[in-house]
C-alpha cells in the first residue's frame, strides 16, 4: 500500500488498451509459457529467496482482500492461482494476458456480458483436493461479505448480474449470511458446467476486458471447508507452488514447496527456489543499505518496496558496475496528484487558480528529481497507452501557458474574477519526510497567490480512513492512483464518478457521470480509449485535481537473484519468476 | 617608621547574590559557556535580521543548488556550500541550512524557555503548598507527583500527540501552533513534579527555621510568610533547576521531532533537522553534522553553566571544597 489502498495494480509501460481488449474479445490467447530468466545464465532449482520489507505483515494475503500491487505480485506468484494472469516478462510484454488455471484467456459472448473459462486438469489445493468451478464460485462469493472481507476490490459486486436493493447495495450478502440473502441470484450470476470444469460469469453490463479483472486474486478459489472468514488472512490454502509453513507477524513468513502443486498444470510458475522467507519490520533505510552491501544471505534478497530517494544516487548515479545488473529504474503506473475538494472549493475559477499557483517543479524535485518521474498533465498515466493524450492543461487550457513553477499573478487574477473571497484551506497529507516537504511547498506556492493554507499532517496508517470520510476531508488532499488493469475504465470512474470509491473531492457532476456511463458501454477499444482521453481532459478543465507527477520506481536486489526485473503488470518485482544463482 | 595602616579596603557587606556572581565570574569555563549561550540566544532572537543581512531565507526553495539527476541531493560538497548558502542546503528542497538553523534555534529555545517558566511557576507553587501545608495536602500532592513520575513519558507523548493536537486545533490554533503548544503542555505536565518535590523539601526545612517561626509568632499572614520569607530562599534551587532543565527540554524536543510528533513543516527545529538528516547521512554527511554539532554545543554549554551556577550558589557543594 504505497500510497493508496486501491491504486494497487500497476500496469503497462507502453501497452495500448486496444491490444488488450482485442485479445479479450477474441478469447483463446495462446498458452505461451513465460518466465524466462531476464539475465544471468540458466535458471536453477534450489536455494532460498529472502524478501525484505518494512511492513509488519502483508496488508492481506486473503485472496479476496488482497488489493495492493506488490502483495498481488507476491501472492499470485506463490500462493494464489487465478484464471488468467500476466506474463513474466520485462517491458511492455509484462502486461500480456496469459491463461493460468484456465486453458485460455476466456471466451465472451457477442456483447461481452457473459464470460466463460475452462479449468485445466491437475489444478489442486495444497491438501490435494482438485480445484473445481465451485471453489472459484465460493471464492468470488466472499467478496460480497463486505463486513468481513474488507479492503478488497469490488469488481465482482459491480459487474455480476445480481439485483441491487434500494440503497444500491447488492441483495446477495456473501456466504456467511443465511437469512434474507439472495443466494439464488448469485447462483445465476456464476454458473458451473456439469463436470465442474467450466465457469461462466453473467454480467450486468458489457465488460470487454473482464478477463483482465480475473487476474485479481479476488477471483481465485477458496475451499469452503477451510474458510475461516476473517482469520483466513493468516491461513491461506494455497493453489500455487508453495504453501505457508510459518507466518509470524512482525517477524517472518516462511513458504515451502506445495507437494500437491502440479507443474504440468501451470504454464506460468517455474518454482525454482526451495524456500521463500519474508522478513518483516526491517527499517527502510536498513533494507537499502543491506542490498547495497550485498553480504551473506542478502545476496539472495529482494525488497518489497522501491528504494528510498536518498540512496538512489549511490546505486544509479555513477554507472557503478556493482549494481548494473541487479537494479532497475523504470516508469511505474502511478499518477500523483492533489485533490481539490469540490465541497470546500465549489467555485471552479478558484480551483483553477489553485492549480495554476502550484509549483509543480518543486513537487517533482522534492520527490527525487529525475528519479521521481516526469511532470503530469492529467489523471491517466502514459503507461496506459492510447488512453493517454496530452491534456494541454498547462499549455492553453486555462487561457494561457502555466509555467512548471506556477503562476501566482495569474492565479490572483483568476481569484479576483471568481467574484468570491478565496476560502482558507487545509492541506491533508500523511506525515512522512517527503510528504511534509511537499506540504511546505504547496503552502508556500499558494501563499504567493494569496491563498492561505494550513497544514494537517496525519498519521500514515490512518491517512486514507480520514480523508475518505467526507466529514473529515479538508479542502486539499494528497493522493495518488494507478489503474487496476490496463484500461482507463479503472481510472476515470473511480476518481471522478459520483459516490465512487476514490472520489476524494466529493465530485457530483451528473453530466460527467452520464459521459462515464457512455464510455463504459463502449465496446470498441480504440474508441473507448479516445473517450477516456477526452473525459480526462474534461476533468482537468474543472480542476478537480492538480496532477503533479507521473511516477517512476527503482528496485535493487541481491547479486545471486536471477529472473528479477520490473514487472509492469504490478510495478513490482516478479516474485514467482525468481531463482537463486548457485 | 610609623606603621601606616593599610589603606583600609572598605569592608562592605556583600549579599549572597553578589558573592555568587563573583564566584561565577572567576569560573572561566562558565563564562565561555555563558558567552556561547548569549550568542545563541541573540542569534535566535534576531534571526530575521541576521538571515536578512546574510541574504538567506529558511523557507525559500532553491532548485539551482540541487542536482535533480541524482535524486535532488545538493549539487556540491558540504551540502553545496557557497557564498549564497554558507552552510549548504537541505536535500530535496534546497532550503538554506544556516537560515533553518537560526530559525530552528528560535523554535527550540522558545519551547524550552516557555516550558521552563511554566514548570517553574507551577512546580514552585505546588511544592510550597505541599511543604508548608503538610498533612493531607502533602500526601495528595506527593502521591500525584509519584504517579506522574511513574508514567512512561516518551510513550505517553507519542500516544497523546494526535489526540491532543487535534483538540488544540479544534480550539482554534493553527496546526503549526498546536504542535508547539502541545510540546509545551507535555513538557510542563511531566516536568513540574521534579521541581515540586525539590521545593517541598526546601520548604519543609525552611518551615523549622527561626525566622519563619518568628514571622509566624508575630502573626504575619500566610501569604507574607510564603512569598516574603520563604520564596527568596528558594531562588537558588530554582535557578539551578532552570539551567539544568533547559537543555533537557531542547534535547527532548529534538527527540520528539525525530519521532515525528514534534514541530510541523515548514517551521524548522533542530530536532527535525537531525531527524531528516539521518536518512541522508551517506550522501550529505554535513547535513547531519551541522545541526548535531550545534545542538551538542548548546546543551553542553547549558550543562557547564548550570553546574557553575549551582557551585556558585551553594558553597558547600562547590568544587572549591575539594
Amino acid at each position: 500500500m504505497r500510497s493508496v489502498k486501491r491504486n494497487s495494480l500497476r500496469l503497462a509501460a507502453a501497452v495500448g488498451v486496444s491490444a488488450l481488449v482485442l485479445a479479450a474479445c477474441g478469447g483463446g490467447g495462446s498458452s505461451s509459457s513465460s518466465g524466462s530468466a531476464a539475465a544471468g545464465g540458466e535458471p536453477q532449482k534450489g536455494g532460498t529467496i529472502n524478501v525484505l520489507t518494512l511492513s509488519e505483515q502483508f496488508n492481506h494475503l486473503d485472496p479476496q482482500r488482497n488489493y495492493t500491487g506488490v502483495d498481488l505480485a507476491f501472492a499470485s506468484g506463490y500462493l494464489n492461482r487465478t484464471l488468467t494472469q500476466y506474463k513474466y516478462a520485462p517491458g511492455p510484454d509484462g502486461v500480456t494476458l496469459v491463461p493460468d488455471m484456465a486453458t485460455d484467456t476466456g471466451t465472451a459472448n457477442a456483447d461481452a456480458t457473459e464470460w466463460s473459462f475452462t479449468l485445466r486438469d491437475g489444478v489442486a489445493f495444497q491438501d490435494g483436493t482438485p480445484v473445481t468451478c465451485d471453489d472459484i464460485k465460493y471464492g468470488v462469493s466472499r467478496t460480497f461479505a463486505t463486513d468481513i472481507i474488507t479492503d478488497g476490490p469490488t469488481y465482482a459486486i459491480d459487474f455480476l448480474d445480481i439485483p441491487k436493493d434500494a440503497d444500491g447495495a447488492s441483495t446477495y450478502k456473501g456466504p456467511f449470511v443465511t437469512e434474507g440473502n439472495d443466494a439464488a441470484a448469485f447462483d445465476k450470476a456464476i454458473t458451473c458446467s456439469e463436470d465442474g470444469k467450466t465457469i461462466t460469469f453473467h454480467l450486468n453490463q458489457p465488460v470487454g476486458d473482464f478477463n483482465y479483472a480475473v487476474t485479481l486474486t479476488a477471483f481465485s478459489p477458496v475451499p469452503k471447508a477451510k474458510d475461516t472468514g476473517e482469520k483466513y488472512d493468516d491461513a491461506v490454502v494455497s493453489t500455487g507452488p508453495y504453501q505457508i509453513t510459518e507466518y509470524t507477524k512482525g517477524q517472518k513468513l516462511v513458504l515451502d514447496r506445495n507437494p500437491n502443486w502440479n507443474p504440468d498444470s501451470d504454464p506460468l510458475r517455474k518454482a525454482y527456489p526451495d524456500q521463500v522467507v519474508v522478513s518483516f519490520a526491517i527499517d527502510a533505510a536498513a533494507i537499502d543499505q543491506r542490498l547495497i552491501a550485498d553480504a551473506g544471505a542478502d545476496q539472495t534478497a529482494v525488497p518489497i518496496a522501491g528504494m528510498m530517494p536518498e540512496n538512489l544516487s549511490t546505486v544509479f548515479g555513477a554507472d557503478d558496475p556493482r549494481f548494473a545488473d541487479r537494479s532497475v529504474d523504470a516508469n511505474d503506473p502511478y499518477v500523483r496528484y492533489m485533490v481539490i475538494n469540490t465541497q470546500k472549493v465549489p467555485n471552479e475559477k478558484q480551483r483553477i487558480a489553485i492549480a495554476v499557483a502550484v509549483n509543480r517543479a518543486e513537487i517533482l524535485q522534492i520527490r527525487g528529481g529525475d528519479f521521481a518521474g516526469t511532470m503530469a498533465d492529467g489523471s491517466i498515466s502514459p503507461t496506459l497507452g492510447a488512453a493517454y493524450q496530452p491534456s494541454g492543461m498547462w499549455t492553453d487550457m486555462f487561457g494561457q501557458e502555466i509555467p512548471a513553477t506556477g503562476d501566482p499573478e495569474y492565479a490572483k487574477k483568476l481569484i479576483a474574477e471568481s467574484g468570491e473571497p478565496m476560502p482558507k484551506l487545509v492541506y491533508q497529507f500523511p506525515n512522512n519526510p517527503v510528504d511534509e516537504k511537499m506540504a511546505a511547498s504547496y503552502q508556500a506556492s499558494l501563499a504567493k497567490a494569496g491563498i492561505e493554507v494550513s497544514l494537517q499532517p496525519i498519521e500514515p496508517g490512518e491517512y486514507y480512513s480520514i480523508v475518505m470520510d467526507p466529514a473529515k476531508a479538508e479542502g486539499l488532499i494528497r493522493s495518488g492512483w494507478a489503474a487496476d488493469w490496463p484500461n482507463a475504465s479503472t481510472v476515470i470512474p473511480p476518481l471522478f464518478g459520483k459516490g465512487q470509491s476514490f472520489n476524494l473531492g466529493l465530485i457530483d457532476d451528473p453530466a460527467f457521470d452520464a459521459k462515464i456511463a457512455e464510455a463504459k458501454a463502449m465496446t470498441d477499444a480504440n474508441a473507448q480509449a479516445a473517450k477516456w482521453a477526452e473525459l480526462n481532459k474534461e476533468a482537468m478543465t474543472h480542476a478537480w485535481i492538480v496532477p503533479t507527477v507521473f511516477g517512476k520506481t527503482q528496485y535493487l536486489w541481491g547479486s545471486k537473484v536471477g529472473g528479477s526485473f520490473m514487472w509492469d503488470a504490478y510495478g513490482a518485482i516478479p516474485y514467482g519468476n525468481l531463482w537463486v544463482k548457485q | 617608621m610609623a606603621i601606616t595602616a593599610e589603606p583600609a579596603t572598605e569592608v562592605a557587606g556583600r549579599s549572597l547574590r553578589q558573592i555568587a556572581w563573583g564566584r561565577l565570574r572567576r569560573d572561566r569555563g562558565a563564562m565561555v559557556a555563558f558567552g556561547v549561550l548569549l550568542f545563541v540566544f541573540l542569534m535566535a532572537a534576531f534571526a530575521p535580521l541576521v538571515t536578512g543581512w546574510i541574504g538567506v531565507n529558511p523557507f525559500d526553495f532553491d532548485a539551482t543548488a540541487l542536482d535533480l539527476s541524482k535524486g535532488s541531493i545538493p549539487a556540491g560538497p558540504w551540502g553545496a556550500a557557497s557564498w549564497s548558502h554558507p552552510l549548504g542546503v537541505e536535500p530535496l528542497t534546497g532550503r538554506d541550512l544556516l537560515a533553518r538553523l537560526l530559525y530552528g534555534a528560535r523554535v527550540s529555545l522558545f519551547i524550552a524557555v516557555t516550558s521552563v517558566i511554566f514548570t517553574a511557576v507551577i512546580g514552585t507553587v505546588i511544592g510550597i503548598i505541599a511543604g508548608y501545608k503538610g498533612g493531607r495536602w502533602d500526601t495528595f500532592i506527593g502521591r500525584s507527583t509519584d504517579l506522574l513520575l511513574a508514567f512512561p513519558q516518551i510513550l505517553m507523548l507519542i500516544a497523546l500527540s494526535p489526540v491532543l493536537t487535534q483538540r488544540l486545533q479544534a480550539m482554534g490554533l493553527s496546526p503549526e501552533n498546536a504542535r508547539v503548544a502541545y510540546l509545551i503542555i507535555v513538557f510542563v505536565f511531566f516536568g513540574w513534579p521534579y521541581l515540586a518535590r525539590l521545593v517541598r523539601g526546601q520548604v519543609l526545612s525552611l518551615r523549622e527555621r527561626e525566622f519563619v517561626e518568628a514571622a509566624i509568632a508575630t502573626g504575619a499572614p500566610t501569604r507574607r510568610i510564603l512569598f516574603r520569607e520563604m520564596l527568596p530562599n528558594l531562588w537558588a534551587p530554582l535557578i539551578v533547576y532552570t539551567t539544568i532543565s533547559l537543555p533537557t527540554i531542547i534535547a527532548a524536543e529534538a527527540t520528539l521531532s525525530y519521532l515525528g510528533v514534534g514541530i510541523v513543516e515548514p517551521t524548522p527545529s533542530w530536532g527535525k533537522m537531525l531527524a531528516d538528516s539521518v536518512r541522508f547521512f551517506s550522501v550529505v554527511p554535513s547535513y547531519l553534522f551541522i545541526p548535531g554539532t550545534v545542538l551538542f554545543v548548546v546543551v553542553f554549554a547549558f550543562n557547564v553553566f548550570g553546574d557553575a551556577v549551582r557551585d556558585a550558589l551553594d558553597p558547600r557543594a562547590g568544587r572549591n571544597m575539594r
